[in-house]
């Protein structure tokens, strides 16, 4: 028997104290409020939601992936089958060290590549600090287990040699463990608790759980206002991040400078769990950081100058998701972020002093700029839009949102209209029946009005008889495709692009020839990765045969483009903004035409200065080719074509 | 320094519906400032829209239910010459709602109390229950008035801004009720009249226009002109065909 037999103890010690380790920080989550969790469903699927979705989400970056296969596998490899060795009968079996050599070996690789990730420049969206530590406590535990195991295995020819290895093995192995609790070794535990017990998982698999939850207006506290308000599993979320930093790099209120990181906030929750104790962190601060006084505790106030994090960090954040679609820790950014806004407007009144009025307004009158509800369809005088309420029914209820009272937008919903009746479509419009949807409300955590409009929305909808809600406002509809659900309203909820694809396959709108432009197609965020459509106004682009050209962040992992979350009306100050980013980004594709689907998009691309590619509605684009069409069409036309707007 | 704060139902001024008017949100937000414990007073019969004002931050609010058409001032004369608050602060001008904006005056004449308009900021001299305030004058102008108390005082928009509304400080906010007394009908200031009726040519264009319009895409100019034209004397905007007219921009 060779010194590798202590491997095996060093493991079941290691063990031990990172159960210790845990259970400290289990305590600190068992504090938060109940979560109802299906742990047999849970339990069941880890495997699947950690080999299919993380590594999904790990493997885009290829360096990450490469990485952590061979030293997260060899670690737990080498681990168990040392654990083996306890078996009397195979302590001395020289196969088996051989094969504890394999695995150690397989983690030396990864540990080799974690070092290069850190030494001698880390990338610089990773953390230093504690995290620094880390390739130090692997490459030895690697390299002390490689060694010891692999002398056992050829009969331990010089046991000084052993001793030695074994030494630096155990203390690799004990820092790692001991790393369990507050240092980057926690994701490991916390993030197999927390793919188990997640709290949305839904979303694994071919799922999407995008929509917010709703809470209890009666409840004796709404919102977050310290760790402890949040559910069990979020905080335990919190202690899963493995301060990676794919959230910081997708962020693009990070990216202009606005003073939110998800990376840091989501370290901060983490930290202000324990108060006083929490190591520090070790990662970019937040961009132009606003100073903050406080330390926290799992009772202490989260937000606020004199608190862990300042309020302009909660209220410069969007609501992109484009850091829930990055983060291999499958943590809930924006979810966290929602619950803490929920207390500081509810509880406290504390909104930014822009949001003031908007939020007045939507109490006041349903609709956040103060305008009368049955000025929302005057851009469409003279179009005949027929009302709902006149004639009872209609195929297909259009939507029209907040974008009707933009000038701008009005030109897009009127080629929408435009294409609705050259396809003999049968629809109508609420009139002055349609409120704000709530999006902007909820975003910016101002629950009741949310659910005070969705409430009367339903009412509305539930008076008349449609077979759909068409939107050109993706916030529209995701929250009244998802976000009704939890107040009693199920619609099927079609976007004005994927309604526009119908029309041209099924032949209700025809198009003329080849359009010679060059479009780039911006995805907004509440389609896109809220609702998972990114084809449909692709398809619909290239149906009216214009050359698309997408951007370097497109589809899933498109940037935002500043205009959601309430962001546009907090307007947190950065170093530039991030429509200015955006566009730029289009304008590194050389298109022509940035397509736009969202008024909140059209708003902020528009509102871009500069030589910069001109803002189209996928709408406006369709109807100029479906017109373009019509002119070819008849014959002998003497005179240029002439666009007719009324 | 007891400070009390006037609380109409006001109407918001696009819906209709029942809300505190904003510039006694800033007069609660003030009052506030000199006395942590201020309180709301209301004459009416519901607490439509002044049960915001808790949201506001109001530490409390006395309701004294009177009959819709009984005139407030009697019963908060009553409550008011009881209580004596040194300072008591309301809005400027109705809000569309059963409210006047003559209510202070009204107020500071049936209490023999002086009255400062369009105050902007107040604090209370230290020694002598004398209070200082900001007035507004026109053109943004502004003077320092000392004034002894107790006193009347109505709020100016420019005052500091409202406390931002919070719907849980308003979910528990206490309202507590108290009968007013039994008042006469409120004097009919005013004879109503109702709205002016709308010029007849409008009438006649909503009765027309049924939005179904027709498009016309490239019609030779004269048609174009013919159906204009047309379509105006339809409504009545161009009584007599007048020959001679010429129509030859065509694009609507
Ligand atoms: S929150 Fe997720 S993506 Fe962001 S640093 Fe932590 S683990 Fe990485
Ligand atoms: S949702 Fe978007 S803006 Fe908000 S933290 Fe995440 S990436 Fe940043």
């Amino acid at each position: 028997m060779g010194a590798a037999a202590y491997l095996s103890w060093l493991v079941v010690a290691m063990i031990g104290i990172a159960i210790f380790q845990i259970a400290r920080r289990v305590l600190l989550w068992r504090r938060g409020r109940p979560a109802e969790v299906a742990w047999l469903a849970g339990l069941a699927a880890l495997p699947r939601r950690y080999l299919v979705d993380v590594h999904h989400v790990v493997n885009r970056d290829r360096g990450a992936s490469r990485m952590h296969v061979p030293v997260a596998g060899g670690l737990v490899a080498a681990c168990v089958l040392s654990l083996a060795g306890l078996i009397p009968a195979l302590t001395g079996s020289r196969p088996l060290w051989g094969l504890v050599f394999a695995g150690f070996s397989a983690m030396l690789i990864g540990a080799g590549l974690v070092t290069a990730r850190r030494y001698p420049h880390k990338l610089p969206r990773l953390s230093a600090g504690r995290y620094q530590r880390l390739p130090v406590l692997l490459l030895a535990f690697a390299a002390g287990g490689a060694f010891t195991a692999g002398l056992t295995s050829i009969g331990d020819p010089l046991p000084p040699l052993s001793i030695l290895t074994l030494f630096v093995a155990a203390l690799g192995g004990i820092g790692l463990a001991l790393e369990v609790a507050r240092g980057p070794m926690r994701h490991a535990l916390a993030g197999a608790f927390h793919l188990v017990a997640h709290p949305r998982p839904d979303r694994f698999g071919d799922g999407r759980d995008t929509a917010l939850r709703t809470i209890d207006l009666d409840a004796p506290k709404l919102g977050v206002e310290t760790p402890v308000d949040f559910p069990w599993n979020r905080l335990l979320g919190f202690d899963a991040c493995v301060q990676c930093g794919r959230c910081e790099a997708a962020c693009p209120a990070f990216a202009v400078g606005q003073p939110l990181s998800p990376k840091h906030l989501i370290a901060d929750l983490a930290r202000a769990q324990s108060g006083g104790d929490a190591p520090a962190y070790g990662g970019a601060p937040y961009p132009n950081a606003r100073s903050v006084g406080g330390t926290g505790g799992p009772d202490r106030p989260i937000i606020g100058e004199n608190a862990v994090i300042h309020p302009d960090t909660l209220w410069s954040c969007t609501t992109c998701r484009a850091c829930v679609e990055e983060c291999p820790m499958m943590i809930e950014h924006v979810d966290a972020i929602i619950d803490l806004r929920r207390f500081q407007t509810l509880e406290l009144g504390a909104v930014p002093a822009k949001a003031v009025d908007p939020l007045d307004n939507l109490r006041g009158c349903d609709e956040q700029n103060g305008q009368p509800l049955a000025a929302r369809a005057d851009f469409a005088a003279g179009m005949g839009v027929p009302v709902i309420r006149d004639i009872g029914e209609a195929d297909i209820l259009l939507w029209l949102g907040q974008g009707a009272y933009d000038l701008r937008y009005q030109r897009t919903l009127r080629a929408l209209i435009r294409l609705l009746q050259m396809a003999d479509v049968d629809f109508a419009i609420l009139g002055d029946e349609e409120r704000d949807c709530g999006d902007l409300a909820r975003r910016l955590g101002d629950e009741a009005t949310f659910q005070r409009l969705a409430l009367d929305n339903i009412a509305v909808l539930s008076g008349y008889r449609f077979k759909r809600i068409l939107t050109a406002d993706p916030h529209a509809l995701h929250v009244l495709r998802n976000e009704y659900q939890g107040h009693g309203g199920h619609y099927e909820v079609i976007h004005h692009a994927a309604l526009i694809a119908e029309l041209l396959e099924s032949g209700q709108l025809s198009v003329g020839a080849r359009q010679d432009l060059s479009v780039t197609y911006h995805d907004p965020c509440y389609l896109g990765r809220y609702n998972g459509e990114f084809d449909a106004p692709r398809a619909v682009l290239d149906w009216i045969g214009v050359e698309r050209r997408e951007m370097t962040r497109s589809g899933r992992r498109a940037m935002c483009c500043g205009g959601g979350g309430g962001a546009p009306v907090t307007d947190i100050p950065g170093d530039t903004r991030i429509p200015d980013l955006r566009m730029a980004q289009a304008k590194d594709t050389d298109a022509s035409i940035v397509a736009v689907a969202c008024p909140g998009c059209t708003a902020m691309l528009e509102g871009v200065v500069g030589e910069v590619p001109e803002v189209r509605d996928v709408a406006e684009l369709v109807l100029q080719a479906v017109e373009a069409g019509r002119v070819a069409a008849q014959p002998a036309a003497g005179s240029p074509p002439q666009r007719v707007t009324a | 320094m007891r400070v009390v704060v006037l609380l109409s139902a006001g109407r918001h001024p696009v819906s209709g519906r029942a809300i505190l008017p904003p510039l006694e949100a800033q007069a609660i937000a003030m009052a506030l400032a000199l006395d942590p414990h201020c309180y709301g007073l209301h004459a009416g019969c519901t607490p439509d829209g002044v049960a915001d004002a808790p949201g506001y931050g109001l530490p409390s609010l006395d309701l004294l239910t009177i009959d819709a058409d009984v005139d407030p001032v009697p019963a908060l004369a009553a409550d008011l010459s009881k209580r004596k608050p040194d300072l008591i602060v309301a809005g400027r001008r109705g809000q569309g709602g059963n409210d006047t904006g003559l209510l202070p005056y009204a107020l500071a004449e049936a209490l023999h109390l002086p009255l400062l308009n369009d105050i902007v900021s107040a604090a209370q001299e230290d020694s002598d229950g004398m209070g200082r305030f900001e007035q507004a004058l026109p053109k943004g102008a502004k003077r320092r008035v000392t004034m002894l108390l107790p006193a009347i005082v109505t709020v100016h928009p420019l005052a500091p801004a409202a406390a931002p509304f919070a719907y849980a400080k308003a979910r528990r906010g206490t309202i507590e009720f108290r009968e007013g007394p039994s008042g006469e009908a409120a004097p009919g200031l005013f004879e109503t009249r109702s709205r002016r009726a709308r010029p007849k040519l409008m009438r006649q264009a909503d009765a027309e226009s049924d939005g179904g319009g027709a498009a016309i895409i490239d019609p030779d100019p004269d048609d174009a002109a013919r159906m204009i034209v047309d379509y105006l004397e339809r409504l009545g905007v161009r009584r007599l065909r007048n020959e001679a007219s010429r129509t030859t921009d065509h694009r609507d």
